[in-house]
């Protein structure tokens, strides 16, 4: 009965081979038959979601066929995008997205709503089997990002969080060193969490004047409020004026440090561990700080230093301090570091190149059914620290926190909010 | 050394100012009230929706048990049920469990998903009976949110449970059920309870599970029997 077994079966078992030949996936030199493309959907796809599309859809591994959205103009934009790109009229358009996720064509959906959808909207889709690229911030809790780990293992999905600069050459570099002892014994951590400015460590929990609702066949706002709490219609909200309200967004500290405490766990190789202690330092409105400890000692500052610093490295900087040396970079891609790192940089290649690596280390593990970089697990240890520290923000205390049992240690009301009521009929 | 270099971004300007909130939806002095006065909002009749839903998010922090009545009063509100859960949610105190579960006769709908839902993340033994019965009634949404809370309380007469209604129900709800089931399995294995965690795996991999569910029991086995700290 081998025969039976076909290209995509393979693909979705839970069972696959750690490595799949190529000869298997029907990867021959320069053609690609649509069999052995990976069929991707897209779910809630907006100025950042059709960032990550365009490098989709260079990749002739990858073909997309569907777009669900709550904005009839963001369904038909997208379909546009694609049709166009792929000179057809396929691309289907959907507003529910259990419609999407019932296509057994489907192998994995591209999501990149407001950051309330994410959590849910992913687990759903592992529940249907599919694998999953989303948007960060990847969750809205402490909560959220145990259940988000907890469904991919469950289901033995992939999932890929948009934490692109994991495969950023520069990056890389600055990790490789760390690991090569070069730098020494890791002493400290830098993450720049934004500038504040616009970032602010706690959003507001106010609401706008009520305006009129438009016609659901244009905007469904009880489906783009999801799992949020209820509140009055804003076309601010539904333009991406969603950021900065509690409701929908985790604040300066999760918008960026979940890019920039993501790429200290990982170099640190801290993927499975979280800080043990959280202190807030500065005000709402000024330059601030979180400094963390991890159990080993090893000290985390997320800092707002607008994004440039002294060092001009760019915005979603990170900077690794060892006994012997420093390095930091940015998404200017260059490199500084301590006098006697320099002999030992070499170019990279440029950071804004990350976001097609992303995608393609998205595709390789579809296809061998290993783990991203940004797999599930390390993203919800890297948000989970994230909001560890904004929790810390808020109360204006000093938090010590038990990364076995996940909880606080010192202060009850901290530990009321590591999760956050979701509105019916929404769940995790 | 010559380094590959993009411009360095310049300074990133203030974003525009976002509509301003109207001063009744503004939080003020909520923020810091302390328990007491957060519920004579909530028994307020003249005060209004914002203040009430804000006074719930914020007794959702501070826990009190003396909340629980208010709280439980909104429940049946359109636009404030969240809110109440909210409230409810992480209050320690076994009287917001017997809250939850006396709302569940009262409501339907997506109101009633919600409380059972709440009563899945607070993990209620006690409501099981409850929500055991509501598999199979009239809304496939309400039955699905009973059999995925079931799948977070676990234990020995939820798996009961879950394995009896998998071939009585289909599609969605099926895959609810299966979904609450593989669930209790990883509770199972958490626990210790590695044999019957396995059974429970191994009847999951059957043909007439859903197929996302029948793989994940099926790579949980494999998970479980090739992993260094099985025994041997």
């Amino acid at each position: 009965m081998l025969n039976m077994i076909t290209r995509r079966r393979m693909l979705q078992s839970a069972v696959a081979p750690m490595i799949v030949p190529s000869v298997v996936l029907g990867q021959r030199a320069g053609a690609i038959a649509p069999s052995d493309q990976i069929v991707f959907g897209g779910i809630g796809i907006g100025a950042r979601g059709a960032h990550d599309l365009s490098k989709l859809l260079n990749y002739r591994e990858a073909r997309f066929v569907a777009i669900c959205d709550v904005r009839n103009e963001r369904r038909e934009e997208i379909k546009s995008t694609v049709d166009q790109k792929y000179g057809n009229h396929d691309c289907q358009m959907y507003d529910d997205q259990y419609a999407l996720l019932a296509r057994k064509d489907i192998d994995a959906v591209l999501i990149a709503t407001g950051d309330r959808w994410h959590t849910p909207l992913a687990i759903i889709a592992a529940q249907h089997g599919k694998d999953v690229y989303c948007e960060k911030p990847c969750s809205m809790s402490i909560e959220e990002s145990w259940a988000l780990a907890d469904a991919f293992r469950r289901y033995n999905r992939i999932y890929q969080a948009g934490c692109q600069r994991r495969n950023g050459a520069n990056f890389e570099l600055c990790k490789e060193l760390l690991k090569s002892g070069a730098l020494g014994k890791l002493q400290t951590l830098y993450a720049n969490v934004g500038p504040s400015v616009n970032w602010p460590p706690i959003p507001s929990r106010d609401w706008l004047a009520a305006e009129e609702l438009p016609p659901k066949q244009v905007l469904d706002w009880d489906r783009w409020l999801g799992p949020a709490p209820w509140r009055p219609y804003h076309s601010s909200y539904v333009r991406g004026g969603w950021r900065n309200f509690y409701d929908f967004h985790g604040g300066g500290i999760l918008e960026w440090g979940s890019h920039t405490v993501d790429l200290c766990q990982w170099a640190a190789e801290f993927d499975d561990t979280q800080p043990v202690e959280y202190e807030p330092v500065g005000t709402n409105t000024g330059p601030y700080q979180v400094l963390c400890r991890y159990a080993n000692g090893v000290k985390l500052v997320m800092r707002d230093d607008g994004w440039d610093a002294a060092l001009k490295t760019g915005s979603c900087s990170f900077r690794i301090d060892g006994d012997l040396g420093w390095v930091q970079t940015g998404d200017a891609t260059r490199i500084e570091s301590s006098e006697n790192i320099k002999p030992l940089l070499r170019p990279t290649e440029s950071a804004s190149l990350a976001l097609v690596n992303h995608v393609g280390d998205l595709l390789r593990a579809i296809k061998t059914r290993q783990s991203p970089k940004a797999s599930a697990a390390a993203a919800a240890n890297s948000h989970v620290v994230c909001h560890a520290a904004f929790i810390a923000y808020q109360r204006g205390k000093k938090l010590t926190w038990d990364p076995e049992k996940r909880e606080f240690t010192n202060d009850e009301i901290a530990n009321r909010m590591r999760s956050r009521a979701m509105r019916e009929p929404w769940r995790v | 050394m010559q380094q590959t270099t993009q411009p360095t971004p310049a300074a990133q300007p203030a974003k525009p100012k976002p509509p301003e909130p109207p001063p009744e939806f503004q939080e003020g002095d909520i923020a810091t009230m302390d328990a007491a006065a957060l519920i004579r909002i909530l028994d307020d009749a003249h005060a209004t929706e914002f203040q009430k839903a804000k006074a719930c998010q914020r007794i959702g922090e501070l826990g009190p048990k003396e909340a629980v009545p208010a709280l439980s009063a909104l429940l049946d509100n359109d636009h404030l049920s969240v809110y109440a859960r909210y409230g409810l949610e992480p209050i320690a105190d076994p009287s917001a469990d017997q809250a939850l579960r006396s709302a569940l006769p009262k409501l339907k709908g997506n109101q009633l998903i919600g409380v059972i839902n709440s009563i899945g993340k607070r993990g209620d033994a006690k409501a099981a009976p409850m929500l055991a019965k509501m598999i199979f009634g009239p809304d496939p949404e309400v039955a699905r949110a009973a059999l995925a809370a079931l799948g977070r309380i676990g234990g020995e007469s939820s798996v009961v449970t879950l394995k009896a209604a998998i071939p009585k129900t289909q599609g969605r709800t099926r895959m609810a059920a299966a979904d609450a089931a593989l669930m209790c399995a990883e509770r199972l294995l958490a626990d210790g309870k590695r044999d019957e965690a396995l059974a429970l795996y191994a009847s999951l991999s059957a043909p007439d599970i859903p197929q996302a569910a029948r793989l994940g029991a099926m790579s949980a086995i494999v998970r479980e029997e090739t992993s260094i700290g099985r025994p041997r």
